[in-house]
Parts: structure tokens; C-alpha cells; sequence
């Protein structure tokens, strides 16, 4: 049996642990709050924008030319992997790239927007490109590069579709990965982002458009993918608060019950040390009579 | 018969609202939807949004860019800025606007061209802010 003295210290070393899970939670409940509102608010604007740049696709059936509408044979894919900057939350990280291994092109280039999986990709043989880092408020200033490259690849043909795989923000305790095509933009991925069955059926294909069918989709379309990313990204953030929320609140109480199991350890070698010590006094007394 | 009006942000639905007609700044000119406009999808740019809303007075707001659609009796607009005239303080824009052009005039040889265009357009779009809240004011 262990002394009393490492009981006693292992319990110590218990609740100092559970003390940070719990700060963790705390932290990580507050900052889930505001990721999961911007990411549910961002749906309906995204939603918005798709189910406009649908009905100009309909309406404009064929004569839609844009770079980034062309399917094109040549080039490579670009992947982009949302993972988080930190871990301790769960199993977000090692199921997304469980999945990113299953389900994505080994011969893909790969781009990662959060360092954690970085290590995990190359060490699979994937080709990673590029990584970035966004804090969790967002800001533009940080996603510009990312445009950037993106945009530079897709247009001078090095890259021919554009991939984005991410954890979704379903609930608190439930995010799925999801493998989604940012570029070129194809109807079917408009349909799903506008998340409105009714518009499909009736093709109303007579919008009047003003000033002139490019200009529109010239301007609409770097927002629209622009806006997607952004939103893909705020999902992840979402996604990875609540799964860190969840993890160390599961971890608190994993803290308590060995702390109970301890405690009641600590009480029993204690129980055992006072009858021995009993014992022998009384031994002793015995053998001085 | 009234017509429909959304504005969405990506922060928010800004307005959401049964109304009588919507004066929107078009980047072709202002344009006017009343009940029974036929189904448009149109550019819109920086500037005044009135409308009559069934039950009260008129009300007017600054739109940054975006985009309009006018399906049956809804009409959506798709912004990434929508400010009330009290939302918009004149002070800080104004310095705003001439930090902006201060950087425009002096690194213009600096930027790329596609950094020159963002910025131009950040300016038009903060002096279209100035404008409104001057004429609200007055």
C-alpha cells in the first residue's frame, strides 16, 4: 500500500489539475458563446448571398463566365485543412484527420489554417503547402494572405479546385467533418449553402440584371467565396470551443471521482497506520507486565 | 399588397420588415421598388436606403455595397454594412477619411494596384457615410 504522504501528494496533484480543466471550461464556455453566434449569424447572410448568386446562375444558365466558375482538367487540388492552433478539445483534431486521410487526395497540396495537424500531414506523406494561424476573433486583416494565395493559385492554373475540409458546428456536443469545394463554384454546392429546397423547382430564370450579367458576377463572386471561407472557419472555431468546453468539463469530473477514490484510500492506510500504532503500544504494554 | 423587406449582414438581419416601397442606391442610380416590380438582381452601392415600412413613418439608412433581389414581394439585400444615422459617428470617420487618403496620396507608389482600389474604395465609402450623416443632421 502507498504511504500516506504520496496519497496525500497525488491528491494535490489532482486538484491542481482539475483546478486549470475547470478554468479551461470556463474560458472555453465564454469564448463558445460568441464563436457559436457568429457562426450561426454567418449562415443566414451566406445563405442569403448563395440563394442570389443562384438565381443569377439560372438566370444566366450558359453565358456565366468567370474564372472562378471554369472546371478546368489540368492543375493540381488545393486542400485546406481547419484545424485548431491548440489542442485539448477531445477528439476534434485526430477525427478530422482521420477523415482528411480517408476522404482527401494523397497527391493534393494541402494548406492548414490552425498549426495543429501540420506535424500529423506531413508525417502521412502529404504535401503541405502552407499554414496559417487566425486568433479567434477572426479579423480580416489575418485571412487576406490566405485569399490571397488562394486566389493567385486558382487563377494562374497551378491549382484546379479548391477544397475546404472542416469540423461543422451541429451542437455543443456533436461537430462532424465536412469536405466542401470553395472553388470552382458549382450549383449543386450553392444549393446546399442556400439550405432552401423550394428555389431549385421553380427555375425562375427571368431576373432583369443590373448593371450588366459580368459586373455582377465579377463583384459577387470573390465575396461569395470569400464569405464562405470565412464562414467555414468560424464553424471551426465554434466547433472547437464546444469540444474543449466539453473535454475539460468531462476532465473536472474524471478530477473529482479519482479525488474521491483517493480520499478514501488516504482514510483507510490512515485507519490502518493508527490501529498499528494501537497494536503495538498495547503490545508493549503487554510485555512490560 | 406590401412588399417584403430583408437586410442581412453577416452580423445580423439588420431589417426584417412588411413595407410599401424601397428607395435603394443602385450603383446605376437610385432605384425605387414599389409592390409588383418585376424580379431584378441588381448591384447596389454605397448610400441612402428608405423605406416606408405598412405600420409608421419612413425610415432611412447608410447601405455599404452589396446586392439586391427582387423575387415576387420579397425583397432581399445582401450588405456587409447597414448604420442607422445615430450609429455613425461623424469624428471618428472623419479622421478615419483623412488617415486614408493621407496613405493613398503618399505610398501610392508603394501599394499594389489591387491594395490602391481596396483603399480607394474604403474612402468612398467612408465620405458616402459623412455624407448621409451630414444630411440627417441638417
Amino acid at each position: 500500500m502507498a504511504s500516506l504522504r504520496d496519497i496525500k501528494r497525488r491528491i494535490k496533484s489532482v486538484r491542481n489539475t482539475s483546478q486549470i480543466t475547470k478554468a479551461m471550461q470556463m474560458v472555453a464556455s465564454a469564448k463558445m458563446r460568441r464563436a457559436q453566434e457568429l457562426a450561426l449569424r454567418g449562415r443566414t447572410f451566406m445563405s442569403a448571398l448563395a440563394n442570389v448568386l443562384k438565381h443569377l446562375q439560372d438566370t444566366l444558365s450558359e453565358g456565366a463566365k468567370s474564372p472562378f466558375l471554369e472546371q478546368r482538367e489540368k492543375g493540381k487540388k488545393l486542400i485546406i485543412v481547419v484545424s485548431t492552433d491548440r489542442g485539448l478539445c477531445g477528439g476534434l483534431n485526430s477525427n478530422l484527420l482521420k477523415d482528411v486521410l480517408q476522404r482527401c487526395d494523397a497527391e493534393a497540396d494541402y494548406l492548414t489554417v490552425g498549426v495543429k495537424l501540420n506535424s500529423q500531414l506531413t508525417r502521412c506523406g502529404r504535401n503541405l503547402v502552407a499554414s496559417f494561424s487566425i486568433g479567434d476573433t477572426v479579423e480580416e486583416a489575418e485571412l487576406k494572405p490566405i485569399f490571397q494565395f488562394i486566389r493567385k493559385g486558382f487563377t494562374d492554373g497551378t491549382y484546379n479546385r479548391v477544397e475546404v475540409i472542416y469540423q461543422k458546428f451541429i451542437n455543443v456536443m456533436v461537430q462532424r467533418p465536412e469536405l466542401m469545394c470553395l472553388l470552382p463554384l458549382a450549383p449543386e454546392d450553392l444549393l446546399k449553402v442556400a439550405e432552401q429546397d423550394d428555389i431549385e423547382d421553380d427555375t425562375n430564370a427571368n431576373f432583369l440584371l443590373e448593371p450588366s450579367p459580368k459586373a455582377l458576377l465579377d463583384s459577387i463572386l470573390p465575396l461569395f467565396f470569400g464569405h464562405q471561407l470565412v464562414q467555414m472557419i468560424l464553424e471551426g472555431k465554434a466547433s472547437e470551443q464546444s469540444a474543449r468546453m466539453v473535454a475539460m468539463k468531462a476532465a473536472t469530473e474524471n478530477a473529482k471521482t479519482l479525488i474521491g477514490e483517493l480520499t478514501l484510500e488516504y482514510n483507510k492506510a490512515r485507519q490502518t497506520q493508527i490501529t498499528n500504532e494501537l497494536l503495538e503500544i498495547t503490545t508493549a504494554m503487554k510485555a512490560m507486565e | 399588397m406590401a412588399l417584403h423587406l430583408k437586410i442581412i449582414t453577416p452580423m445580423r438581419t439588420a431589417v426584417d420588415a412588411d413595407i410599401h416601397s424601397v428607395l435603394v442606391p443602385s450603383v446605376q442610380g437610385e432605384m425605387e421598388v414599389l409592390p409588383d416590380h418585376a424580379d431584378i438582381i441588381a448591384a447596389i452601392d454605397n448610400g441612402e436606403l428608405v423605406y416606408r415600412p405598412v405600420n409608421g413613418a419612413p425610415e432611412s439608412l447608410f447601405v455599404g455595397g452589396g446586392f439586391l433581389q427582387v423575387e415576387g414581394d420579397l425583397v432581399m439585400l445582401v450588405t456587409d454594412t447597414v448604420l442607422k444615422a445615430e450609429e455613425i459617428d461623424s469624428s471618428s470617420v472623419e479622421e478615419a477619411v483623412a488617415r486614408a487618403q493621407e496613405a493613398y496620396r503618399n505610398q501610392s507608389s508603394v501599394l499594389s494596384r489591387e491594395e490602391q482600389t481596396h483603399l480607394a474604395a474604403a474612402i468612398a465609402r467612408q465620405l458616402a457615410m459623412l455624407e448621409f450623416r451630414r444630411k440627417k443632421r441638417a
